[in-house]
């Protein structure tokens, strides 16, 4: 590892009038000096943006090694405690060794895994691009229009009351056993938090955010689209981060129960023929695609919202 | 006489706390701001500069008495008077440029007229290099040029200040006060400014309104026929500063 200790030397010597002239060329200094302590300078702050980012490299490095071995000691707990543990069948509680070669046929020998991570990734995304959207548009028009908001107050908290999962059964028998029903419970499991998140949001707009938009003419639409939607980003992200994980909580509620294809109905049917390894397989696609999920928005918040990081720190 | 840019007549303003207790904010306030004129208004908490301030710039409606600005009865905020908040109330989502572009984007102003307004704004509030920055980039006094430059886009014939630079350090505050000083001889404004600071009305005002609290209410109106640029350390300066801390010793010894 690199020391900081040449760069401090370089430093103090910079600035030290007996190592040859000041780091900053002053009044009536000959030029050839001048040149001397810009190169200096210059030397110097290149030292030290490397030193800067070798440093953040570093930290990044570590994230890296340090995630990927908390994964390697959770498989070896996992490896070892069906064996220590006295009383543990392998066949219900199946170590990674064991379920490795499922997991190996299911992802690449035979792929049959994929037409099951296809199905399930299309009703979360649909579902969700439904449910979120109006969830938006929603808590928008509720958080800024009081009459809409006292309107729709009791029939949107009791709604949101009744868990997702309660109304499966009755999705069914409306939709049937299709995408359809899946899309329409998990848009239904979607809306809640992302409407009551982006009202939240809305209702409690800085006032002075709304008041110079209203100085500068801003009309009611260009003040809900252009300043109130904006200012409760913060918020509707925090509501669609909630709404990810309910969307998988009732896509899977919802393929358990009757699906013909999908992640859950992997799971149930791997139960119903008593193979807990393809049952574990299951589970560490839904963990993995919930991961990437959330991966991928932090990703996407950063990339496309700076300003948002900034404010939450605030 | 010209017709004044802001009258206010007879104004009151009457609150109900939660606990539905009635509070008198403003009381019995009449003032004019001329065309081209800079006020200032000044006072301790409660003494009503910020409901005077909001009833002019049409946030809250007076009680009783009348706000009318250029002749016309104030009943909304609008483009002809800007307003500079104490917390700059930028949007963060939006660039500089973008920031001060708002006001004219309402006015649903042509892209090419908006960049060259937006140039202009931007170089006379002295932010030519920073056009691109988000506000979280930006040190307090920048933030408070582009409150600035956005409050002015839209060629208001009047600017609002409330207490725009009380959260500023002291040496960006000085700079910041000579700019807009001019600014407003540059663009013929009239500034309505409300500060806490004694030194900085007898720096920038005209006239100062003194005004002290329960019930919120003029006090005193103060004269500064002290030529621009005026110096801090000048002995005229000094006598005016005196003049109005004494009121509000005044207001102290009363209040006690």
């Amino acid at each position: 590892m690199k020391t900081p200790q040449p760069l401090v030397h370089s430093v103090a010597s910079a600035f030290s009038p007996l190592a040859g002239g000041p780091a900053w060329p002053r009044e009536g200094s000959p030029p050839v000096r001048e040149d001397a302590a810009a190169q200096r300078r210059q030397r110097i702050e290149h030292d030290f943006q490397a030193e800067q980012r070798q440093q953040r490299r570093s930290g990044r490095r570590r994230q890296t090694v340090l995630g990927v071995l908390g994964v390697l000691l959770f498989l070896l707990a996992w490896e070892i405690a069906p064996r220590v543990v006295p009383g543990i069948n392998t066949k219900m509680f199946p170590p990674p060794s064991q379920v490795w070669g499922v997991f190996w046929e299911m992802t690449y020998t035979k792929g049959e895994i994929w037409p099951h991570v296809g199905a399930s990734l299309q009703r979360a995304l649909w579902g969700f691009i439904v449910g979120a959207g109006l969830g938006v548009a929603v808590g928008v028009l509720t958080g800024r229009v009081t009459v809409l908001r006292q309107l729709s107050d009791p029939v949107l908290h009791g709604l949101r009351a009744i868990p997702a999962i309660a109304i499966v059964p009755l999705a069914i028998v409306w939709f049937g056993l299709g995408d359809v029903s899946k899309v329409a419970l998990i848009a239904w499991g979607a809306f809640f938090p992302v409407w009551i998140n982006t009202f939240i949001g809305v209702r409690d707009i800085p006032a002075t955010y709304l008041r110079s938009a209203a100085t500068l003419g801003a009309g009611r639409w260009a003040t809900l689209a252009q300043v109130a939607l904006p200012a409760a980003l913060p918020f509707v992200f925090a509501g669609l981060r909630h709404a990810t994980a309910t969307a998988f909580v009732v896509l899977v509620a919802a393929e358990l129960v009757g699906a013909e294809e999908g992640l859950g109905f992997l799971i149930s049917f791997a139960h119903l023929v008593f193979r807990v390894d393809v049952m574990f397989v299951g589970l560490l696609y839904l963990g993995a695609i919930g991961f990437a999920a959330d991966q991928l928005f932090a990703w996407a918040l950063h990339r496309f919202f700076p300003w948002y990081g900034a404010e939450a720190r605030r | 006489m010209t017709q004044p840019a802001v009258q206010v007549r007879d104004a009151a303003k009457l609150y109900a706390s939660t606990t539905g207790a009635l509070n008198w904010a403003l009381t019995d306030v009449s003032l004019d701001i001329g065309a081209g004129e800079f006020v200032c208004a000044i006072g301790p908490s409660g003494c009503g500069k910020t409901t005077l301030l909001n009833l002019i710039a049409g946030f809250v409606q007076p009680t009783l008495g009348t706000v009318t600005a250029q002749g016309r009865p104030v009943q909304a905020p609008g483009p002809d008077r800007g307003v500079v908040f104490q917390e700059y109330a930028l949007y963060p989502w939006l660039s500089a440029r973008r920031n001060v572009e708002f006001g004219l984007r309402q006015q649903g102003l042509p892209a090419a007229q908006r960049r060259e307004r937006v140039n202009e704004m931007l170089a006379l509030t002295g932010l030519d290099k920073a056009a691109d920055r988000y506000p979280f980039e930006m040190s307090g006094g920048m933030r408070q040029r582009v409150a600035v430059a956005r409050a002015l886009a839209t060629r208001p014939q009047v600017l609002l200040m409330d207490e725009p630079f009380a959260a500023i350090d002291a040496l960006t505050r000085s700079a910041l006060q000579t700019e807009l000083l001019r600014i407003w001889q540059e663009l013929q404004l009239s500034v309505f400014f409300i500060t806490h600071n004694i030194e900085e009305a007898v720096f920038l005002a005209q006239r100062i309104v003194i005004m002290s609290p329960h019930p919120g209410r003029i006090l005193d109106i103060v004269e500064v026929d002290l030529p621009y640029p005026r110096d801090r350390g000048s002995a005229a300066f000094g006598a005016v500063y005196a003049r109005v801390s004494e009121a509000f010793t005044q207001l102290v010894q009363e209040a006690g």
